[in-house]
């Protein structure tokens, strides 16, 4: 017991260290900074204000009313802002991979994957953090919800879960260059993929589609069935609470069989030659 | 302190064939060839020494020292460091060891390099104390303290390696493995290198395993080589032992006044060059004292000059078996 405190503690110190080397490399490159700060949060912006134009001209999606879609969009910003500070890195790991970057890690007295993330933390997803908080303090406005501490336990528990889905995706997939040893940008498609999927109501999409993006890839869970729960909204699941569990539950769950995938690969990691 | 026990690592490599034709049949068929890089080594290294791995490109030295330190999974055998097996508790074992490969690098490239330094001492644990004592023993040998404030991706390469050399050593590690750590360095920066690489070996006792093609760290630095080629070890030994056991023999350059140098039944003429020619002879046969003056009553001598076996002569010949 005593012995995972200590671990936890060295962990955690070594982060701290980390982090105030990432915001010294921002500084470093000033105008990247400039650049980050006025597109990120625009394209955000942009992407809502579409959904208001739609909602304006057809009244609303799916049974969701405008305010509930900003909810539903806010939050799924949130949890993408915070996977991209913690696992942007995975859309990249094939260059990683065959550029033999991974011998470093592999040197070091700590976790591969740990140091792979934290090493690269990326403090430039901050950038996406506001405006999603911004739109979805908007959507609990318009749609009147009653902030509890009951309410805000159950949405960071549904935003740490998504987060770990959608970070156990990017991993899953960049640790398919460990087995293929090919650098593939997942970055791109799975972003697509992400944006359509969780910024609008799941239950849009034909069955089979929910059916897939519930079981087989569970997308479904990174906003769509927590934020329905969380708004009262019939989704074929019970109280806010247990569906923020479950997701939860199956980010973990995901993050597992990523971190059971990365392991794998790892052993089939060929370094770089010289 | 390092015990290399049947190490193998196999590498599977699809076949492919040649032309547009022969990357589609690539793509359905299922033929993979397995390359064996490292076959069955097993070797034993004490701790103080300092080991040379030569050999030519492709000879799995590289992977040899890639499995020694924790980076590649061997496909069999064992690596055990301190008693300990790296495959299977590399976290524990990383912490006695520490690697630099010349051709890349751990520093933050972005940051000064005291960064990188203050990064390692978090992840190693070291405490204050030691941190700085390693520092001024390192700023004593390689004048380290004038280039913590450098921003990394402005230094040379030599200051680069200079800089990874003392961050490989800020956690005091009982083994350091060097890949090729001279490669493209100036005369002056391999000299500093090298003097490294002997002062900390002796004043802390650190056991040393570099990988290298230059004969100057050869001769200068290791006491013992392990030559591999094609992923098995073809000799072991100090380089002394090993030059009399596969180049026992010296070579008598004598220059004549005119081009008809004779033969001498105890020696071999390998080479003629104009009035120049060259006799190798066995150490154990006949000194060339009695071969000079076995020349000189045949024929007037111009001059003589006697070489030994190089190391590159050795390294040859090893390479070519």
């Amino acid at each position: 017991m005593r012995k995972a405190f200590d671990t936890l503690g060295h962990y955690l110190d070594v982060t701290g260290q980390e982090i105030k080397m990432a915001f010294m490399t921002m500084i470093e490159y000033p105008s990247n900074i400039a650049g980050w700060f006025i597109s990120n949060p625009l394209q955000f912006i942009m992407g809502f204000a579409i959904i208001k134009f739609v909602v304006e001209s057809f009244g609303e999606i799916n049974g969701w009313n405008y305010g509930q879609l900003a909810f539903l969009y806010g939050l799924s910003v949130i949890s993408h802002a915070l996977s991209m500070i913690f696992f942007v890195q995975g859309w990249f790991m094939g260059w990683y991979v065959i550029e033999g970057d991974f011998d470093r890690y592999l040197t070091r007295p700590l976790g591969v994957m740990y140091q792979f993330f934290f090493t690269n933390i990326n403090i430039f997803g901050l950038t996406d953090l506001v405006p999603g908080i911004m739109v979805f303090i908007y959507g609990c406005m318009k749609s009147g919800i009653q902030v509890s501490v009951m309410f805000v336990f159950q949405v960071i528990i549904m935003l740490i879960g998504a987060t770990l889905i959608r970070g156990g995706i990017y991993i899953l997939l960049g640790s398919t260059s460990f087995h293929t040893r090919s650098a593939v940008d997942f970055g791109q498609y799975t972003q697509e993929i992400m944006d359509k999927t969780t910024m609008y109501p799941l239950s849009m999409y034909p069955e089979s589609l929910q059916f897939i993006l519930t079981y087989l890839i569970p997308i479904g869970w990174v906003s769509y069935y927590p934020v329905s729960s969380l708004l009262g909204i019939e989704n074929g699941l019970s109280g806010g609470m247990t569906t923020a569990l479950i997701t939860l539950a199956v980010g973990l769950l995901l993050m597992c069989l990523a971190g059971a995938y990365f392991r794998s690969g790892l052993k089939k990691y060929e370094s770089a030659g010289n | 302190m390092i015990d290399v026990n049947k190490l193998c690592k196999d590498y599977i490599i699809k076949r492919k064939g040649a032309g547009l034709s022969g990357a589609l049949k690539g793509l359905v068929s299922r033929n993979t060839d397995t390359i064996h890089a490292v076959k069955d080594l097993s070797f034993h290294i004490d701790e103080g020494e300092i080991v040379g791995f030569i050999g030519p490109n492709g000879a799995g030295k590289s992977t040899t020292i890639k499995m020694m330190s924790g980076i590649l999974t061997p496909t069999s055998g064992s690596v055990l460091i301190d008693g300990e097996d790296i495959t299977k508790h590399r976290k524990e074992v990383v912490r006695n060891i520490g690697v630099v490969f010349g051709q890349r690098t751990q520093l933050n490239w972005d940051l000064r390099l005291g960064e990188t330094f203050e990064l390692l001492k978090h992840i190693y644990r070291i405490p204050q104390n030691d941190f700085d004592n390693t520092l001024n023993v390192m700023d004593d040998i390689l004048g380290i303290k004038e280039l913590i404030d450098k921003p990394v991706r402005q230094m040379s390469l030599g200051q680069r390696v200079k800089g990874d050399l003392v961050a490989s050593m800020l956690h005091s590690p009982k083994v350091l493995f060097l890949d090729e750590p001279t490669i493209g360095l100036d005369v002056s920066a391999k000299y500093s290198l090298r003097k490294f690489i002997k002062e900390i070996n002796e004043v802390r006792k650190t056991t040393i395993v570099l990988t290298t093609h230059d004969l100057g760290d050869i001769r200068e630095l290791c006491e013992r080589l392990i030559i591999i080629n094609h992923g098995t070890m073809i000799e072991d030994g100090n380089l002394k032992e090993i030059t009399d056991r596969i180049a026992p023999y010296k070579t008598l350059v004598a220059e004549f006044y005119d081009e008809k140098a004779p033969t001498h039944d105890r020696c071999e003429l390998i080479s003629r060059e104009g009035n120049v020619a060259r006799y190798r002879f066995n150490k154990s046969d006949i000194t060339a004292a009695d071969i000079i003056s076995d020349l000189s009553s045949i024929k007037p001598l111009k001059d003589v000059s006697i070489e030994e076996a190089g190391i590159d002569d050795i390294i040859k010949i090893a390479y070519g078996r």
